[in-house]
């Protein structure tokens, strides 16, 4: 095993909220660290990992020949076209979800983590056997959400579900961050979120319509070293699981409005 | 954990001994060699909450197996299996087979909790519970008792779940979403609370109040005078 292996579960409870953005980003962004990351799509019923990163048509063998024998590990894992520190090991067919086992999802989880740095864990929505298997290979995570209260009643139930796990550390990264709506008191303030999950904040990541173009392109932000606000706090996600003091941005100063300490006088509990 | 294979009598699955190792590892292995159908569940003295009977329960019904009985030498164990309308029949010191009694070995005893209860967490008890941490919203709990939380109720409070209407609900935040004591429910307060003043929660004349949680009046009131001010009643 590389001695320092970090295996990262990355979750939400709820969908759409920026799982899988995250995990490609995050891995390309720690990727271009210089460290050797895979990612690994665990959501086998809706995957589509492999799309953000502009990776579908070079899959030839996925998780689900790993695990029957009938290919090597090497011959599965897809390594990016431009940054050939990233590989991605793909879900394998839907109807994979029937006799995965948790098990499963360690056996594979320790044979990357022989070879890998990092190893994230794209995790599908819900709590269900996906999660369930994605959980069992984990060793930390990380628990994205949106400013929204829904989001934030099922970031909270996985985060329970989590510590009964025993995965440790989860961390927060808190997606599609509106500072003009926060101000206005139209959107949860960051200090809502983190009141309720009492969690680490490891990231805030800024709404940014370059999210949409680069999906669609399917190359990941952090690849071209875009300047936009997502791809930096992207990257600065990846420098602070490394351990590097990075400052949080302050959504108050990023858009046009009331003064933070007004805004606390003011706050109305949308709870 | 170790099979029973006693013709004629329902299957039996053993838990393990608390420690040597966690029931639920070697449950797949255990239920590997029964025949699906109705089986009786040994959980020895271990502490089950309703969510990992529940879960319990999920994981044998998808094996095709149903529980007949649960024999439970843990009261708490016994009180989240009624809970869930199982069968129970607590084992140890007295072999009772009578649940009343059972229901009320729990009753005067505190129940603390350390934790924050996250959304869709439950905690249940007999007696009296005192939670260290936070109660968020979608979480539930319940005592029979008093319930006391040092830290922010911002999910559902349940006290005297048996009826009692002297029970009551403290916490140094008192946001629920919904309170009830014994059979009364009220909808949580929409104002923001004042910051370092617990509050507390009682029936007073047939209605839920929540008034701050002053220790002097509180004396007062269990000594049976009337307190100074009234509460202000909830919707």
């Amino acid at each position: 095993m590389a001695p320092t292996s970090r295996t990262i579960l990355i979750c939400s409870g709820k969908g759409g909220v920026g799982k899988t953005t995250l995990t490609a980003n995050l891995g390309i962004a720690l990727a271009r660290l210089g460290l050797r990351t895979v990612v690994l799509d665990a959501d086998f019923g809706l995957r589509n990992l492999d799309l953000l990163l502009g990776l579908e048509n070079r899959i030839v063998f996925t998780a689900q020949e790993v695990l029957a024998e009938s290919c090597r590990l090497e011959q599965a894992l897809v390594k990016h076209k431009q940054e050939p520190n990233l590989a991605l090991l793909p879900a394998g067919n839907p109807r994979m979800l029937e006799w995965l086992k948790p098990e499963d999802m360690k056996t594979i989880a320790g044979m990357l983590e022989e070879q890998f740095d990092y190893v994230l864990i794209d995790c599908p929505a819900g709590i269900e056997d996906g999660f369930k298997n994605a959980v069992a290979a984990a060793k930390e995570a990380i628990v994205i959400t949106t400013p929204e209260v829904s989001a934030v009643r099922d970031a909270d139930r996985v985060i329970g579900l989590l510590n009964t796990h025993g995965v440790k550390p989860v961390q927060l990264v808190l997606n599609r961050v509106r500072p003009k709506m926060m101000a206005n008191q139209e959107m949860l303030a960051v200090d809502d979120v983190t009141d309720i999950l009492a969690l680490p904040l490891l990231g805030l990541v800024l709404e940014d319509e370059q999210v949409i173009v680069s999906t669609n392109r399917g190359e990941p932000l952090t690849l071209n070293g875009s300047k936009s606000p997502a791809a930096r706090a992207y990257g600065n996600v990846a420098r602070r699981l490394q351990g590097e003091e990075v400052a949080l941005i302050d959504p108050s100063k990023e858009g046009r409005g009331l003064r933070a300490k007004v805004r606390r006088l003011m706050q109305k509990k949308i709870f | 954990m170790a099979i029973d294979r006693n013709a004629g009598l329902p299957q039996q699955l053993l838990f393990p001994p608390e420690r040597t190792s966690h029931w639920e590892d070697n449950l797949p292995e255990q239920l590997g060699q029964f025949q699906p159908g109705a089986v009786e569940i040994f959980t020895q003295q271990w502490q089950l909450t309703c969510r990992d009977l529940q879960r319990l329960q999920t994981q044998l019904q998808e094996a095709g197996f149903s529980i007949a009985l649960v024999r439970a030498g843990n009261p708490q164990t016994v009180i989240s299996a009624q809970a869930l309308g199982l069968q129970v029949k607590p084992i140890g010191s007295q072999q009772s087979s009578n649940p009343e009694e059972t229901t009320n070995e729990g009753i005067d005893q505190l129940r603390v909790h350390r934790g924050t209860l996250r959304s869709g967490d439950q905690l249940d008890t007999a007696g009296d519970l005192l939670i260290l941490g936070d109660v968020n919203p979608g979480a539930r709990v319940s005592a029979g008792g008093d319930v006391m939380i040092w830290g922010r109720l911002r999910g559902i409070a349940h006290a005297g779940q048996f009826g009692d209407k002297s029970a009551r609900v403290v916490a140094l935040q008192l946001r629920p979403l919904q309170l009830r004591i014994a059979d009364q429910v009220a909808r949580g307060p929409e104002d923001q609370p004042q910051a370092g003043l617990a509050e507390e929660a009682r029936i007073e004349r047939g209605e839920i109040v929540i008034e701050p949680a002053d220790p002097r009046l509180s004396r007062r009131f269990l000594e049976g005078d009337p307190p100074a001010a009234p509460g202000r009643p909830l919707a």
